[in-house]
C-alpha cells in the first residue's frame, strides 16, 4: 500500500511538475518584446521539466523494484 | 520608447554598395560575410532590358521568425524593435538562419581571428571596433558586432552600439546618396516617416506574414522576371 | 520455475577472435568519426561543407542535421515493437523486444552525438539548453521529450524488462555475475511480482506511445513550421516524419534480427513468424509513406508556388535528382519485394533483409533531401542557386556514429542475452 503511494506521488509530483514548468517557461500569449518570450521565468526551468518527466518514469522502477514494506517477499 | 525602423528610396540607390562597405568596417564582420547585401537586378529581355538595385539589411520584424525558433532565447526583439543577438547564449544551431524568409544571417564558420582579410597580425583588422564586446540595452546583453566568437550566428544589428548613443547606422552614415533612412516611426517628424508619407511603400515578403520593419519607398519588389547580376559570390 | 542454467545463453559472455576482429574494425571507423568531430572542434565548422543560406549560397543544416533526424527516425523501432507486444499482445514479437529496445537507446545515443556535432558550441549547448530551452521553438521538444524524456523512458523500459533474465543469469558463476546481481537486484520471481511487471509493462507502453508521437511530430515541426523555406512550410512533414520513422526502424530491426539469427547461437525462436510480422508491418508503413510522397509532388506540381517549383524542380530533374529517384527506387523495390513476399508466404530471408537495409538507405537519402534543397534552391528572396557537398569530415562523422552503434549493440549482445531466457516468458 506505500508502496502505491508513493508511485502515485512521484506521476502525480512527475506531470505536475512538468506542467507548472512548461507554463512557467512559455509565454502563453506574449508579444516578442516581452522579457519572458525569450528568458525562462525561473533560472533552468527546462531542466525541472525534464526532472519531471522522469520522475513519472522512476515511478515504474518504483513500484517493480520497491519491495512492500520493507520485508523480503518469499518465494 | 522609440519604434526604430529604416526606408530605402530606390529611386535614389545607384547599387554602389557603399553601404555594405561601411557596415563590414563598423561592425568588423568576418571574411564573406555582409549583412547590409544590396542586389542588382537585371528585368526583361534585350534589348528592353533595365537594371535595379536592392539594398536589404535585416528586416528586424515584428513577427520575427528567427525569434520565434531560437532555442535558448540568444535571438530576441528588443522593446526598440531592434532583433537582436546575444553572441554569448548563442549555441551555434543555426536554426534562426534556416527560418529567416529574407536569408540575412551569417554563421562564424571558424575561428574570427583567422577570418579577416589579408590575415591581420594579432588577428584583428586596423579598424577593429572596441564598441562592439560591450553590453548593450537595458538587459545587459552583448549584442553588437560580427566575428565575436567562432560557432554562433551574427547578423544585422541596426548597428547598435551606434543607435544607443544617438547615431546613425553605418549603412545609413556612409550612404552618398542618403538612400536609406532610419529612426523612429512613431515620431512624425523623423526622416523615415517623413519619407514615408512623401512616397508610397512596400515591404519584402509581405505574403509572409514577418512584419518587417524595412520599408521601401520607389520601384518595386523583385518580380519573377528580376534576375540577379554581379551577385557577391563570397564562399569560405 | 525453470530448471537452473548451465551456461549463459546465446553466446553471452563469450567472444570469438572473428567477433574481436569485427570490433576491431567497428572500433576503427568510430575512432575515425571522433577524429573528424575533433577537427570540427579544433577548426571550427569550416571543415564542413555547410555554409551560409543566402549571398554565400550554401546550406547550413546538411548530413548532421539529415542524421539527428535519422537517428531519432530509426528509434521508432524499439518503443512500436514494445507497444505491439504490450498492448496488442502480439505475442509472436516477443523474442525481438530486447533488441528493439536496444536499437532505440542505441539509436538516440548516436542521435545526441549527431546533435553535438551539429552545434557550433555543444558545451555551451548543453548547458544553456538546460538553463534556457524555450517552448515555442520546436527544438524545445526534441531536446526535453526526445533526448531526455524517450531515451530515459527507454532505459527504464530496457533496465525494468531485463530483470527477470538478469536474475536468470546471475544463477551462473562468472565474471558477469555481479553485473547481473546488479541488474536483478530486488527481483524475487514471485507470481505478486510477475503480475507487477505485466501491469507496469503495460502502463510504460501507454505513456511512451504518446512520447513517440510527440517525439516524432515536433521533428517534423522544426521543418514544417518555417514560413520562409519553400518545401519545408507543409503541414504533412510532421506526420511523414512519423511514417519514415516507422520505415526505418522496422527496416533496422530486421536487419538485426538477421545479424543475430545468423551469427548467436541457440536463436531458433527468430523464426519465420517474427520475419513475417516485421515485413507486413513494414510494408503498411511503406504503402501510407509513399501515399504521402505522392501527395506532397502531386500538390507541389500542380499548383506550387514559384519558389517551391524551383525546389521541386531540383528535386525532380535538377541537381538533387539522381539522389531523389535512388531514394524513390529503394523504397518501391522493397516495397515490390514485401508484397510478393505477402503473396507467396515463406519467401526467403534474403530479400527481407534487402529490402531493410534499402529502406535504411532511402530513409538517409530522403532526410537529406528534405533538409538541404529548401536552402540552396527556392530562396524567397532571388538568390543565386546554391550548393552544398558533404566534406569527408562529414562523411566519417556519420560513418563512425553508425559504426559506433554498431558496436554498442555488439558489446550489449554479449553482456546481456539478446533474447528473452528459454522458460522466461509468462
Amino acid at each position: 500500500m506505500r508502496r502505491r503511494i508513493v508511485v502515485l506521488l512521484m506521476v502525480v509530483a512527475g506531470f505536475g511538475l512538468q506542467a507548472v514548468t512548461y507554463l512557467f517557461l512559455a509565454t502563453p500569449i506574449g508579444k516578442p518584446t516581452d522579457d519572458s518570450f525569450s528568458n525562462p521565468r525561473v533560472p533552468f526551468a527546462p531542466a525541472l521539466f525534464i526532472l519531471g518527466v522522469v520522475l513519472v518514469f522512476l515511478a515504474a522502477v518504483v513500484y517493480e523494484v520497491l519491495p512492500e514494506n520493507g520485508r523480503r517477499e518469499s518465494r | 520608447m522609440p519604434r526604430y525602423g529604416m526606408v530605402i528610396d530606390l529611386d535614389r540607390c545607384t547599387g554602389c554598395r557603399a553601404c555594405m562597405e561601411s557596415c563590414k568596417v563598423e561592425n568588423n564582420t568576418p571574411e564573406a560575410t555582409f549583412w547590409m547585401y544590396v542586389f542588382r537586378f537585371e528585368e526583361g529581355e534585350y534589348p528592353d532590358t533595365r537594371v535595379r538595385f536592392m539594398p536589404r539589411p535585416c528586416m528586424h520584424c515584428d513577427n520575427a521568425p528567427c525569434v520565434k525558433v531560437c532555442p535558448v532565447g540568444a535571438r530576441y526583439k528588443r522593446e526598440d524593435g531592434l532583433v537582436a543577438t546575444d553572441w554569448e547564449r548563442c549555441i551555434g544551431c543555426r536554426y534562426c538562419e534556416v527560418a529567416c524568409p529574407y536569408g540575412v544571417n551569417t554563421f562564424n564558420w571558424t575561428h574570427p581571428e583567422e577570418q579577416y582579410y589579408l590575415g591581420w597580425e594579432d588577428g584583428a583588422p586596423p579598424w577593429a571596433n572596441p564598441d562592439l564586446n560591450e553590453p548593450y540595452g537595458d538587459e545587459r546583453r552583448r549584442i553588437a558586432g560580427g566575428g565575436r566568437d567562432e560557432g554562433v550566428i551574427e547578423k544585422c544589428t541596426f548597428c547598435v552600439q551606434r543607435v544607443e548613443q544617438g547615431l546613425d547606422p553605418a549603412c545609413v552614415h556612409g550612404c552618398p546618396l542618403k538612400a536609406l533612412v532610419f529612426g523612429d516611426l512613431d515620431d512624425p517628424e523623423s526622416p523615415p516617416s517623413r519619407l514615408l508619407r512623401k512616397k508610397e511603400a512596400f515591404r519584402l515578403l509581405e505574403e509572409v506574414g514577418t512584419e518587417p520593419r524595412v520599408h521601401y519607398v520607389g520601384g518595386g519588389p523583385p518580380s519573377e522576371n528580376s534576375k540577379q547580376i554581379d551577385a557577391v559570390e563570397a564562399r569560405v | 520455475m525453470a530448471a537452473r542454467l548451465e551456461r549463459l545463453p546465446f553466446g553471452v559472455g563469450h567472444t570469438s577472435g572473428r567477433w574481436k576482429l569485427w570490433m576491431a574494425v567497428l572500433a576503427a571507423i568510430a575512432i575515425l568519426g571522433w577524429y573528424g568531430w575533433y577537427l570540427e572542434l579544433s577548426r571550427g565548422m569550416i571543415v564542413t561543407g555547410l555554409r551560409n543560406i543566402g549571398p554565400m549560397g550554401g546550406a547550413t543544416w546538411g548530413m548532421d542535421v539529415a542524421f539527428i533526424v535519422y537517428f531519432v527516425g530509426v528509434s521508432f523501432a524499439g518503443i512500436t515493437v514494445a507497444a505491439l507486444v504490450r498492448l496488442a499482445d502480439v505475442k509472436a514479437l516477443r523474442p525481438i523486444a530486447r533488441m528493439a529496445e536496444a536499437l532505440t537507446v542505441v539509436s538516440l545515443v548516436l542521435a545526441v552525438f549527431a546533435i553535438m556535432y551539429d552545434l557550433g558550441q555543444p558545451l555551451r549547448g548543453i548547458v544553456n539548453l538546460f538553463r534556457y530551452a524555450r517552448p515555442q521553438s520546436p527544438f524545445f521538444g526534441t531536446f526535453t521529450l526526445v533526448i531526455s524524456g524517450y531515451l530515459f523512458a527507454s532505459l527504464v523500459y530496457l533496465y525494468l524488462g531485463g530483470r527477470r533474465d538478469a536474475a536468470r543469469c546471475a544463477e551462473v558463476p562468472g565474471r558477469l555475475q555481479r553485473f547481473y546481481q546488479l541488474w536483478a537486484a530486488g527481483y524475487g520471481d514471485t507470481r505478486e511480482e510477475q503480475e507487477r511487471r505485466s501491469r507496469a509493462s503495460f502502463w510504460l507502453a501507454i505513456a511512451i506511445v504518446p512520447l513517440l508521437v510527440v517525439a516524432h511530430s515536433t521533428l517534423g515541426f522544426v521543418f514544417g513550421l518555417q514560413v520562409g523555406r519553400p518545401g519545408w512550410y507543409s503541414a504533412l512533414q510532421a506526420p511523414s516524419f512519423v511514417l519514415l520513422a516507422g520505415v526505418s526502424g522496422i527496416g533496422m530491426l530486421i536487419v538485426i534480427a538477421a545479424v543475430v539469427r545468423r551469427t548467436v547461437a541457440g536463436t531458433d525462436r527468430l523464426d519465420d513468424g517474427v520475419f513475417r510480422w516485421l515485413g507486413n508491418a513494414l510494408m503498411i508503413l511503406l504503402l501510407a509513406y509513399l501515399y504521402f510522397m505522392v501527395v506532397e509532388l502531386l500538390t507541389s506540381i500542380y499548383t506550387g508556388a514559384e519558389r517551391e517549383r524551383e525546389v521541386t524542380e531540383a528535386l525532380l530533374s535538377g541537381r538533387y535528382a539522381p539522389i531523389y529517384w535512388a531514394a524513390v527506387a529503394l523504397l518501391v523495390i522493397p516495397l515490390a519485394f514485401l508484397i510478393m513476399r505477402y503473396f507467396r508466404r515463406g519467401a526467403g530471408l534474403t530479400t527481407l533483409v534487402a529490402s531493410g537495409v534499402m529502406v535504411n538507405l532511402s530513409a538517409m537519402a530522403k532526410r537529406f533531401l528534405i533538409v538541404v534543397p529548401s536552402q540552396t534552391h527556392g530562396t524567397l528572396l532571388p538568390y543565386q542557386p546554391g550548393s552544398y557537398t558533404p566534406t569527408w569530415v562529414e562523411w566519417a562523422e556519420m560513418a563512425g556514429l553508425i559504426a559506433f552503434g554498431a558496436l554498442l549493440l555488439a558489446v550489449f549482445a554479449k553482456l546481456f542475452p539478446i533474447m528473452p531466457v528459454e522458460g522466461s516468458e509468462s
